[in-house]
């Protein structure tokens, strides 16, 4: 008899409960399914030196206030391989992944999302994964709507310069231009295969997504950064469908990799404005608030300033500078408080599932105690 | 022997008898991919590789074998073997595979306790050849600080000079080859005797081309990933139009390694600076590096992820310097450069660095006691200052 993966077990078991739920079941009332759960990640990678470190944390004036509001772990470490893929990976799977660096496999085990779909029988617009680099297309394979704020962008844009509206049309080519641009991003410096449409969403939702965004790009609020758009859509989203779960992948401060200190400095504040008002949202959304648990967490480190790579600008080393994070965890179940209490990126997905009340297996991670009890 | 690379005849002799194959494949498998290249490499490169491998040919096989054991063991268990591990053969793909194992931390442990027992031989007979050397550090004009808020994070390693009016002239070479550098942000090379000069502004040809193409490449061909791309970026090499430096094609290779390995340097001038010198550093060793940072420009809207295009013209709002992210940027690096010299042995307790800023009446050395500007009282001219680095170089 042939052996089926767990992961194929989840797809077939996923897929069969979905299709004898009818859609007025599976899209019900988000009111009707507390809690919820929205995984925030410094993508990129950011070090503690410039973060919750005593000299970081001028770089990180939202989460210091928050700090105290919730419970914070001093050390979450990653101990898997430390590219961004894999990072993010091990933090919605449970299970240190050691697939490939660029997004052209998905996850070796099963995500949270995949036993979301199955578990809580519900339909895509339950789940979420907003990100920015397009290997995170495949990052969760079953059970979430996967958004890639920049493609959209681009989706937007077209729409926009496609018109026959006879004005500024070299500007409007230049703009097609450097957009198209926008998606060749990777700060590593080397070329992914452009994924064209990301994972491909609901035609509904799509176009739901795409108004929102030619509103707020034509609005006085023009995003000048990849993180300011995925706020922006994670908060569309919010509203718009309300989803259980969400990951939100912020991204900007993978800059870093250009070398320039202050650039990853003013990527790092500006990522700490989004996460609080991340948390505004949540705390002024009807659907989220008292409901809701957010766990912030560095997605990875960077070199420590003595590596002999080159410092911050990579994350390659395995240094402690490299592994040791920390994690906020805020709302529902974070009570104030703290510790030092080494815990793990693999942590995070048991934690999730146990918040949301799901059954997960074969995964090395544990509950973070402090949050469930 | 066949797949094996062109190298010197001390080397080929090791090569020869078999050493490499004796030494743990991801070893040896590394060091036949650093030595390729053989006529590619620099004297020092050269150097270094025929004292390494010199050594361990000399040194007791039973205490060789001691060394590497922990190397072996932690191969084993990531399972490498003659199959899973061409020797001889060294590509990204054995970079990945090492890279996702979960044995990797053991491995990379295992190979810098290796390095931890040869290193202190090897440095141990460059020390007995110690020389002077001396490494110059400018910053612009136009950063928006005082002398008290230069420097910072390595000051406590030296000491403030007071400084007349006048302007830095360190025009002056040793006569070896490859050993003066200087690499500048701003302006046109200029020429020193047999120095070696580097200037991102002055490569912009040469910039401009190879982000040109590595965009059509990633768009047009549609490359997967770095391991497709990294062979054909090794196609991208410099004209004669493009630079002086293609004709020399050890320092044409250099350049086009900085600018297309180096994160970041093909768009951002001061990261080029920082790059080509730690990278001088670590492959030429050159006994006198002159370095010269500029004033980065503001990043674009939009712009912050176009990384294979012109700044210039890919957005019609003007460029912008911006002084105050400069000055950030480069305090991190004045620290990243004065520690890459000291990593090496060539450099410990006898090189002078000198923190220059241009137009501000301090400058910062670190250096060792013997060197004049560490006990100079009251200010000095900058020619005073040129003078004792030339006495001091013995030039």
């Amino acid at each position: 008899m042939a052996e089926i993966s767990k992961r194929r077990f989840l797809q077939l078991a996923g897929l069969t409960l979905a299709g004898r739920i009818s859609p007025q079941v599976a899209e019900a009332d988000p009111l009707q399914h507390p809690p919820r759960v929205i995984i925030v990640t410094f993508g990129g990678g950011v070090r503690y030196s410039e973060t919750f470190a005593p000299e970081g944390l001028r770089n990180i004036p939202r989460l210091a206030e928050m700090r105290p509001h919730g419970f914070f772990y001093q050390s979450c470490s990653n101990s898997g391989v430390l590219s961004h893929f894999n990072s993010t990976a091990s933090i919605i799977s449970g299970n240190w992944q050691r697939v490939d660096d660029f997004g052209f496999q998905p996850p070796a085990s099963p995500t949270l999302f995949e036993y979301h779909q199955k578990q809580a029988g519900a339909g895509p617009s339950r789940a979420w994964v907003v990100a920015t680099n397009k290997s995170f297309a495949q990052i969760a394979p079953q059970g979430a709507n996967v958004v890639l704020p920049k493609q959209l962008l681009l989706d937007a844009v077209r729409d926009i310069v496609n018109k026959p509206s006879g004005e500024g049309v070299a500007d409007r080519e230049n703009v097609q231009r450097r957009l198209e641009s926008l998606l060749s991003e990777g700060y590593e410096g080397v070329g992914w295969t452009i994924f064209k449409a990301g994972r491909q969403l609901d035609r509904h939702v799509h176009e739901t997504l795409t108004r929102a965004l030619v509103e707020y790009i034509n609005g006085p609020e023009a995003p000048s950064s990849g993180d300011e758009l995925t706020f922006f859509m994670t908060r569309e989203i919010m509203r718009e469908f309300a989803p259980r779960l969400i990951l939100v992948n912020f991204w900007d401060m993978d800059v870093a990799h250009w070398g320039s200190y202050s650039l990853y400095l003013q990527a790092i504040t500006r990522t700490d404005r989004l996460t609080g008002m991340l948390w505004d949202e949540i705390q002024s959304n009807k659907s989220y608030k008292d409901k809701t648990t957010m766990l912030v967490l560095p997605e990875l480190g960077r070199d420590g300033d003595q590596n002999t790579a080159n410092g911050f600008l990579n994350h390659r080393s395995g240094d402690p500078s490299c592994r040791r994070m920390w994690m906020l965890a805020m709302g529902v179940g974070a009570a104030p408080g703290e510790t030092e209490r080494p815990v793990q990126h693999v942590d995070v997905m048991a934690t999730a599932a146990e918040l949301l009340g799901m059954k997960v297996s074969d995964i090395s991670g544990k509950p973070l105690r402090e949050l469930v009890g | 022997m066949a797949g094996s690379p062109k190298v010197s005849p001390l080397l080929q002799g090791l090569i020869d008898k078999g050493l490499f194959d004796q030494l743990p494949a991801t070893f040896s498998t590394f060091f036949y991919d650093q030595i390729k290249d053989w006529d590619l490499l620099f004297p020092a490169e050269h150097s270094y590789h025929e004292r390494l491998f010199g050594l361990i040919d000399r040194s007791d096989p039973a205490l060789v074998n001691s060394l590497f054991a922990p190397v072996r063991a932690a191969e084993a268990k990531m399972g490498v073997t003659e199959k899973s591990w061409p020797k001889r053969q060294f590509t990204l793909d054995q970079v990945d595979f090492l890279n996702r194992s979960p044995h990797y931390p053991e491995w990379r442990k295992a190979i810098s306790d290796v390095f931890g027992r040869l290193d202190p031989v090897l440095d141990a007979e460059l020390s007995r050849a110690g020389r002077p050397r001396l490494v110059v550090v400018t910053s612009p004009d136009e950063l928006p600080v005082g002398p008290d808020r230069m420097w910072l994070r390595i000051l406590k390693h030296g000491r403030r000079v007071p400084v007349e009016p006048g302007a830095f002239h360190f025009d002056f070479a040793t006569n070896t080859a490859y050993d003066t550098w200087k690499i500048q942000a701003e302006g046109p090379p200029e020429k020193h005797g047999s120095a070696v000069h580097l200037s991102y502004e002055a490569l912009k040809p040469y910039r401009t081309r190879l982000m040109s193409e590595v965009r059509h490449i990633v768009e047009a061909e549609q490359i997967r990933g770095p391991r497709q791309l990294g062979s054909r970026l090794k196609e991208l090499k410099m004209r004669p139009d493009e630079s002086g430096l293609a004709g020399d094609p050890v320092l044409a290779e250099f350049t086009r390694a900085v600018l297309l390995n180096g994160n970041g340097t093909l768009l951002i001038n001061n990261t080029f600076v920082e790059w080509a010198s730690v990278q001088a550093v670590r492959r030429a060793r050159p006994s006198l590096v002159s370095i010269s940072f500029g004033v980065r420009n503001k990043v674009k809207p939009f712009s912050s992820l176009l990384i294979y295009t012109d700044q210039d013209t890919a957005s019609p709002v003007s460029t912008q310097r911006d002084m105050l992210g400069t000055y950030v940027d480069l305090e991190i690096f004045y620290q990243y450069i004065w520690q890459e010299f000291e990593k090496y042995a060539e450099y410990r307790r006898n090189t002078a660095y000198v923190f220059v800023a241009d137009g501000m009446d301090e400058l910062m050395v670190i250096a060792p006691t013997d060197f004049p500007l560490m006990s100079v009282r009251g200010s000095v001219h900058p020619d005073r200052v040129s003078a004792i680095c030339r006495e001091w170089m013995g030039l």
